[in-house]
């Protein structure tokens, strides 16, 4: 490659599957009333966790979502909201179905997921072995295989449902996988790999292994009697994130494209930037040096300045080490700035969708730069005095926000930062 | 918007974990002489298994890589990783102390997790209690551990991915890291794939899956071969460190070779065999010829997928006579894998070691158990004993389940 133009990316579609919405109307509606989407624990009997909440999608009906028997039945539920995140994506950008051959070359997914294969790993583990009663050989087994090592499978079963044959790969970074993706998929396309690509995260591990896992670290909030405020990042009585499931997808375009088929332009993306912590497997340390080097180059790699930062959506997981590193690193990476950029968590009220997260709050964050208001962080009741910043506590409110970031962190120390501009903001 | 400065992305230092060698110099002996890794499985009883054979790492002393205590934390695919990874740093003569630790990171492909680790955490949950389940479940388990520890081990602050695709997912970490040195992300990363499917709860599912071939027979693996009947499985790991090419000239480190091309297409056909036809494949072949301002006569030698099941190869077959054309009678063209069985992520990168040893040492490794090569497919593949590479540049292709082709263009600089 030698000094070849970078092409610009825009998002001209969104879909989410989330456990306080379907759908990207329903699902800001529920973001913007402070609506929380975590309950009790339906999908298996939890009664035996310690944790027994979740942020489950309720009333998920993949048919009326666009899926086909044969993907109802093969197909792994996180799979399945993957692809029903990527067909509302698809039907919301306006493209038409009956895309050319050369189009189809020049479009691809890239999917973000964290633990996706434990759902049927756990189920034909316990069929395997009789809820390990028995040798795991002991006789014949009826299974489908194809199903098992579902981490692939998302990229997969969406460029197969779409008949896409661009470029498409999974990236398992933890809490950061679907930032990543998109962020790959924003590459691809500067880079003249691909012109269009469905992007995001997905993951459902609402099992008994999927969630204990998590318990045994006492990383999850056990508020099991009052599920709808258990999610409660920055705020001093938070005990643990709660886990969740869904799928959140956008189409990224590239900018000409776009404008030609005169698409609605939600936001521009102008930067994925990501390093890792080098430091703990589970923690960013206190002072939150790494993240802070992420936000400084964020910022340098959009060419912003922190007083042109309007808006960030955080990773705000309900988790006291990380919102402590958190606070410290935009304080160190935005210095007085940071007192005055509105922060708002979307794990508050959807919990914590593993490989899913970042991708819907890539969404959230085009929203807010689409509609010019601020979902708040809910929960907000007993301030943390070391987390003083502005976190919407409550309640949502309407500001002129022209450039947001979004950043996420995730188990294995990988840290992503997006910058997202208003869809005319880089041409004022 | 921004100009791309023109940065290439060379490979510096190779580490191996292979059934048939452990460490380079050791694996280069067995591939270049032909010699066998797959044997009948040793760490479990495979009695009523649809396979009886793998291949299988043995005389792997995890402690005389890490210590006990991170040993019992991990799974043992990041056992791997991690002595594949020390090897690879080594063989650079890279002193990380040395580096902005910002500007190094990792990206490492792995398939299933820790599934060994997880699999006794999960019959513990069930069996014992929740109590009973190991903290370090979670981070024993996910794909991003082997990231995770090694750059928690090396300190690395960097750029840093964890690819997930089936059984290509070592090449696209190779093309991803090849992408990201090119776009500044970083000066070094760490790169490969790793795996470990030699485990009972994986060789019951995928014996089972129509891919592997059945029984016993360590020679089993034949691709191209009229009595083809599948692949083997094999665990492992291969690390190269990809390093932007003026950093590694300033500090005089070897240089194996440079990545010059990747191409990445879909067959979009769900999640059965590799497309019937080739045509996908070749758009990504002739993706990767074009970014390495190649032409099909420039290319001395081949690594191919080589599924060893009819449609699979009859397709793979399809596609090089697509690219090719009358080219592919003289294009050598090989799958050395069949000497120690598809580690999957590993495998990938494993390839790529292949091919850049080969450039280095001007040999292809042949392909082992093709006894009755079909002439239909019209490929001069290398059987049996290595043969001499005459041009400077390497295509290594691969196919995942779920429709995903890649290709990796390699040359000698």
């Amino acid at each position: 490659m030698i000094f070849q133009e970078q092409k610009r990316v825009v998002i001209t579609g969104l879909g989410v599957v989330a456990s306080n919405g379907i759908g990207k109307e329903d699902f800001w509606q529920a973001c913007v009333s402070g609506l929380s989407g975590v309950r009790r624990i339906t999908l298996f009997d939890a009664n035996f966790l310690p944790t027994q909440i979740a942020g489950e999608v309720v009333g998920f009906d993949p048919a009326s979502l666009g899926l086909t028997k044969e993907e109802t039945e093969v197909l792994d539920r996180g799979t399945q909201l993957a692809v029903a995140a990527a067909n509302l994506a698809y039907y919301d950008c306006g493209l038409p179905v009956d895309l050319n051959e050369a189009e189809r070359n020049a479009m691809g997914v890239m999917m973000g997921n964290a633990i996706a294969s434990v759902d049927e790993g756990e189920r034909l583990w316990l069929q395997f072995t009789d809820v390990g009663t028995k040798p795991i050989f002991a006789r014949k087994q009826d299974f489908q295989p194809a199903t098992f090592l579902t981490s692939f499978t998302p990229s997969s079963a969406i460029a197969a449902h779409h008949q896409l044959y661009g470029p498409s790969t999974v990236i398992a970074t933890g809490c950061s996988a679907g930032a990543d993706a998109i962020g790959q998929a924003f590459w691809a396309i500067q880079d003249g790999r691909a012109d269009r690509m469905l992007a995001g995260g997905s993951d459902s591990a609402i099992n008994a292994s999927g969630v204990n896992v998590f318990s045994v670290m006492k990383a999850l909030s056990t508020r099991n009697d009052d599920p709808k405020r258990a999610s409660r990042p920055y705020d001093g009585q938070r005990d643990g994130f709660v886990t969740a499931e869904g799928a959140g997808v956008l189409l990224l375009e590239e900018r000409d494209l776009a404008l030609a088929r005169g698409a609605h332009i939600y936001a521009e993306l102008i930067s994925f930037s990501s390093n890792s912590n080098g430091h703990h497997m589970t923690t960013l340390p206190e002072d939150g040096v790494p993240l802070q080097h992420l936000l400084r180059q964020a910022l340098e790699e959009a060419h912003i300045s922190p007083d042109q930062l309007d808006y960030i959506n955080s990773h705000g997981s309900s988790t006291r080490a990380n919102e402590l590193a958190e606070t410290a690193a935009y304080k160190a990476a935005f210095g007085k700035r940071a007192y005055h950029i509105p922060i708002s968590s979307i794990k508050s009220m959807i919990g914590h969708s593993q490989g899913a997260a970042s991708a819907i709050e890539t969404i959230v964050t085009a929203l807010v730069l689409d509609r010019q208001r601020i979902p708040p962080t809910i929960n907000q009741h007993h301030p943390d005095p070391i987390c003083d910043l502005d976190y919407v506590a409550n309640v949502a409110r309407c500001a002129d926000v022209n450039v947001a970031l979004t950043h996420s962190s995730g188990f294995g120390g990988v840290n992503t930062a997006l910058v997202l501009v208003r869809s005319d903001w880089m041409d004022r | 918007m921004s100009h791309q400065t023109h940065r290439r992305a060379v490979i510096t230092g190779l580490g191996v974990v292979a059934p048939n060698g452990i460490g380079k110099e050791a694996f280069w002996q067995a591939m270049n002489s032909g010699i066998p890794g797959v044997k009948p499985v040793q760490r479990f009883s495979t009695v009523d298994f649809p396979v009886q054979v793998a291949g299988e790492i043995r005389d792997f002393n995890v402690e005389h890589y890490i210590d006990r205590k991170l040993a019992n934390r991990t799974d043992r695919v990041t056992h791997f990783v991690l002595a594949a990874v020390q090897e690879a740093l080594q063989d650079a003569q890279l002193v990380l102390e040395q580096e902005d630790p910002k500007c190094v990171g990792a990206v490492i492909a792995n398939t299933t997790g820790g599934v060994e680790y997880v699999v006794e955490q999960i019959e513990a949950l069930h069996v014992r209690g929740p109590r009973f389940m190991s903290a370090y479940s979670a981070i024993a388990w996910l794909q991003v551990a082997n990231v995770g520890q090694t750059s928690v081990r090396y300190g690395l602050r960097g750029y840093s991915k964890t690819p997930v695709n089936d059984i290509v997912g070592g090449l696209d970490a190779l093309g991803i890291a090849y992408n990201a040195i090119r776009r500044s992300a970083a000066d070094v990363l760490i790169t490969g794939g790793c795996e470990s499917l030699v485990q009972p709860f994986l060789m019951l599912i995928l014996g089972h899956s129509g891919q592997c071939v059945a029984g016993d027979d360590p020679n089993a693996y034949r691709p191209f071969d009229q009595r083809a009947a599948g692949l083997i499985l094999a665990e492992g790991a291969g690390i190269c460190i990809v390093e932007e090419y003026e950093h590694a000239r300033r500090r005089g480190a070897p240089i194996y070779g440079e990545i010059v091309g990747y191409g990445q297409t879909n067959d979009a056909l769900g999640f059965g065999m590799p497309a019937h036809n080739g045509k996908q494949y070749a758009r990504a072949m002739w993706l990767a010829l074009q970014e390495a301002q190649a032409q099909t006569g420039d290319i001395g030698y081949f690594s191919l997928d080589g599924r060893a099941l009819p449609l699979a190869d009859q397709s793979e077959a399809d596609a090089l006579q697509r690219t090719f054309g009358t080219d592919l009678q003289h294009l050598p063209v090989s799958v050395p894998r069949t000497m120690y069985g598809h580690s999957f992520a590993a495998a990938g990168a494993l390839d790529a070691i292949t091919a850049l040893l080969a450039l280095q040492y001007g040999m292809i490794p042949p392909t082992i158990n093709c006894e009755q090569l079909l002439p239909h497919y019209g490929l001069d593949l290398v059987r049996n004993e290595a043969r001499t590479l005459s041009r400077s540049t390497t295509l290594i292709g691969g196919r995942g389940l779920g429709g995903a082709n890649v290709v990796v263009a390699i040359k000698k600089i």
